[in-house]
Parts: structure tokens; sequence; C-alpha cells
């Protein structure tokens, strides 16, 4: 299972990964870490987490800007309070939520990105497969 | 993004921003309350001018009274020498009036730095140019209020740079004298310019305010102590002290600055009064004109959100989230299933996608960046095949 993808979904003004990036949004150092650019992690969608995890991804990172220096204002405290289920719509129960980070870092901050994201990449590929869509976990 | 700020400078205020952060966290970050620290200042300062205002008296004599001069001047030294607190009370508005210049500066030179004064954020900047210089000729006739010989030059210095100005000259030097020449009348209209003016600045904060969803203009009670310790602070080591009391028949020439407010009383005395109306003008011209499309490279035009008319409930949750008062909702029109449907201000709307985040329907899309090609992309990626 080690190759199993994990997607970042990351606000264009979070931190620069560009230059640790390859054509196709690949991070050149951690093997099977995507990148797919926003213009405000706002913008993220619950549904695409759920889709990535749906396709297969182990994991799925959630990059913002610090918590309180958003450029449109509030676009990562609305996502941050969507995955924490305090704002709607937020991510689906079945949604195994060890399998999501979420790192508010500022446009610097690009050794922290990689080191957290190498941990976190270790971290969701030796977690059990999840179990098949007909066996849901009991509602919590 | 960032395109027409210095990289060094915006890096060098998210590094500081950051080293603030792990200090004491970002909840209670001065950096993301800027623009709420003047208008702590503000409160601070309606409150303590109430305070004054009950014991000052606008006059510069008084013909009942004649025994005992009571006037503007010996009023506000007798709330600073023998009302209890009340050198405190002046001192507080005094400082707390440089301690606002001071935080409304910072927030427009954070928000320039960081890039964000511009495109559909040009009203707050320019509602803000004009807030500031409401707030320095608020500070400037607070100054006129003492009536000590600093008051008597500004206020000729001020009638003299009125009457430098063509057409309109005359008449403003009438109604900033409230008449022809310095009488009682013109410090009640001094009294009333402060008040009146500082009263003006909530309408100006309205349209300042008026297009961001849920501005922040409160900071957390730890930071408002700690501005209020601060001032204390400044207050007590340099005790407020009047000048000699003004008499209408000397002229005095020279008095202390306050930088904060009577900068241009510095320029007016350095260059004739014509070159000093230009370089005010021009300079408040010159900032309005910062946000002025052809002077920044914008990294790609903004393109607002569009909403899907087969898909939107008119569950409002966009319109919640908008944080520039971008969507409305409006009926729906008649044979719709639902009540109500979100529609976009194009003007106002910032390109950020947040709307797109809060849809649960997939009802609303960036033109350049559908969430349906995102959803595709990641897709793509997490089913690809390692190579």
């Amino acid at each position: 299972m080690s190759e199993q993808k994990v997607i970042t979904l990351i606000c264009e003004r979070a931190c620069d990964l560009d230059s640790v990036c390859n054509e196709q949004g690949e991070v050149k150092e951690v093997d099977g870490l995507h990148v797919v650019k926003l213009p405000c992690s706002g913008m993220i969608q619950p549904l695409m987490i759920e889709a990535a995890m749906k396709a297969g991804a182990a994991g799925v990172i959630v990059t913002g800007c610090q918590i309180g220096d958003c450029y449109y204002r509030e676009g990562n405290r609305m996502i941050r309070e969507r995955l924490l289920g305090q704002r709607p719509p937020g991510l689906k129960k079945t949604v195994d939520r060890q399998r999501v980070l979420a790192l508010w870092l500022s446009r610097p901050q690009k050794d922290r990105f990689l080191s957290e994201a190498k941990e976190f990449v270790a971290f969701v590929r030796q977690l059990p497969a999840p179990p098949p869509p007909a066996a849901k976990p009991a509602a919590k | 993004m960032y395109t027409s700020i210095p990289k060094g400078l915006t890096d060098l205020t998210l590094a500081i921003e950051k080293g603030t952060n792990a200090v004491i966290s970002n909840r209670y970050n001065p950096f993301y309350y800027h623009g709420a620290l003047p208008q702590f200042y503000l409160w601070v300062l309606f409150l303590s001018g109430l305070l004054l205002f009950a014991y000052y008296i606008p006059t510069i004599d008084n013909a009942y009274f004649s025994a005992n001069l009571v006037n503007a001047w010996t009023s506000v030294d007798y709330i600073t020498g023998k009302l209890p607190m009340g050198a405190v009370v002046r001192g507080v508005h005094r400082y707390a009036g440089d301690a606002m210049v001071i935080t409304i500066v910072l927030h427009a030179l954070r928000v320039w730095v960081t890039d964000r004064y511009r495109q559909y954020r040009w009203v707050q900047w320019i509602s803000g140019i004009v807030l500031l210089l409401m707030v320095l000729f608020i500070g400037q006739t607070g100054y006129y209020l003492v009536w000590d010989e600093r008051s008597l030059v500004l206020t000729r210095m001020t009638v003299s740079a009125c009457e430098a100005l063509p057409i309109i000259g005359p008449g403003l030097k009438a109604w900033f004298l409230n008449g022809s020449a310095i009488t009682n009348l013109t410090l009640s209209n001094f009294l009333f310019i402060h008040i009146g003016l500082s009263f003006t600045l909530l309408f100006g904060l309205w349209v300042h305010y008026v297009r961001m969803t849920r501005p922040v203009i409160t900071p957390p009670p730890a930071i408002n102590y700690m501005l209020m310790a601060v001032l204390l602070l400044v207050v007590f080591a340099y005790p407020i002290t009047s000048g000699k009391m003004a008499d209408i028949n000397s002229a005095p020439t020279s008095f202390d600055i306050d930088w904060f407010f009577l900068f241009p009383y510095w320029l007016m005395a350095k260059v004739d009064l014509t070159t000093y109306w230009v370089l005010m003008i021009g300079a408040t011209v010159g900032l309005c004109l910062v946000p002025l499309p052809s002077l920044y490279k914008a990294a790609a035009p903004i393109e607002a959100a569009e909403v899907v008319l087969t898909k939107c409930v008119g569950c409002s949750l966009c319109a919640n989230d908008c944080p520039y008062q971008a969507i409305e909702m409006v009926p729906a029109p008649a044979g719709s299933r639902f009540k109500l449907l979100a529609t976009v201000k194009p003007y106002r709307c910032s390109g950020c996608g947040v709307c797109v985040g809060a849809c649960a329907f997939d009802a609303i899309d960036l033109p350049n960046l559908l969430d349906s090609d995102v959803t595709a992309q990641i897709r793509a990626m997490a089913e690809a095949k390692p190579n």
C-alpha cells in the first residue's frame, strides 16, 4: 500500500511549494504527494476531500494561511470550522478523521510543511485499509 | 498575488507575525486586530471626552464672571489642577488621540504591505483616507480648545491658510472663526467641530465597514487591557501641562509641536501657503490614487463567482459566508421550488471561492476555476498509477 496517494489542497498564498513541486504538482521529495492549488483555502469543499478518499487517496492535507491572517479575510477560518463540524457544510461522518491533516502555514514556512507532510504520509500509509463501503462503522 | 509590493517587505511582515504568534498565540496577536485598535481608542476618546465636556467652558472670556476670569483655559486648568483624577482623564484623552493616529497609520501600512487595499477594496481605502483626515482635523481642533498660546498661534495660522485659498477662502475663514474675528463664538464653534466631527466619524466608519461581513472591530479584552495599560503608563510618565493663557493682544510665535497632529503646521511654517496647499492636496489625492489599476500588475483579473441557477436551492450558506457582502439572497422567480435565489454582485466579488466551499450543492462556481474541474483533478491524482 505504500504507493497510495496523498492529496494536498492548498491556498496559493499559504506556504509556497512551487520550488519543491514538479510540473504535475507532485512534491519531488515525497513520493505520491500531490498538490492542488486554490485561490483560498476557504474554497475547499468537504465534497472535494470525500472525493479524494473515494478515489483511493490515503489521506488529504488541507493547508491555509495562519489562522487570523487570510488575504480574503476569513477563508482559512471557514474551512477550519467546516472540518471541525462547526459550520455547514461539514465532512461526512464516514470520512476517517485520522486521514485528514490541517496545517496553517504562512508563505515562508515551506520546511515546516515538508516535515509535517512526510510524517503524515508515513502515518496514513501504515493505517489499516479503510473498511469496504458496505460495512459502515456505527455512527457516533 | 503580492505583485506591486516588494516581496521582502511582505515576507518580513509574515515573519514578524509568525514570531508574535509563537509567543502570544494567534488569538491575541495584535497584528490580526490592526483595524480594531484605532476603533478601541475611539471609544476611549468618546468616554474621556464626555468627562471633560462636563467641565469645559468654550469661551475666551466671560463677562458674567469679570471679578474672577472664567474661560476655556481656566476651565482646563481647573480640570487638570483641582478636579480629582482630572489630569488623568485629560492625559488619557490627549494620548489616546496620539495612539489612534499611530494605530491608524500602522493599520494602513499593514494593509498596504499585505496587498489588501485595491480592486474590490477601494471603498475601504478611500474612506480610510477620509477618516484619517477627519481624525487629524478633530485632533487639531482639540489643540485649539485648550486656549493657551499655542492655540492662538494655530488658530491664526489656520486662518491665514484658509485666506490663501481662492474663491472658498473667505467663506472658509468665516466658518472657521464663526465670524470675522476671534471671539467667544469662535471657541464654541471649535467645540462644535471637535464633537460634531467625532460623531461623523461613526458615519465614515459605516462606509468603511459596509462591504465587509463581520468586520473585526473589537479586539479581545486581553488586548484592550494591554492598550489601556500602555496608555496609562504614558499618561503618568509624561503628565500634560498647559502653556500660558492666550492673550489676543499678544503675538506668540513659537510652540511645542505634537508630531502626530500638528505636522501640517510645521510644514506651513516652512513653505509659503500656495506650496503648502499644493503639497497637502497633492498628498491626499496621491494616497487616493494608490489603488489605481494601472499602478499594479494583477496576476489574474478577478472573475466574479457565478450562481448555477438550476442548482441553487436558496439555502443562504454562501451569502452567510461571503466575506465581502457580495452575495444577496433575492426572492426566487415564480414557479421555482425554492423561496430564495443567490445573486452575486460582481463589483464586490473578490473571486476567493469561499462561497464555492460553502455550497453543498455545487451551485456556485468561479468561472476560471470550476469546482468540478478541481474535483476531477483530485480524482485523477488519487487514482493515477505510480510510475
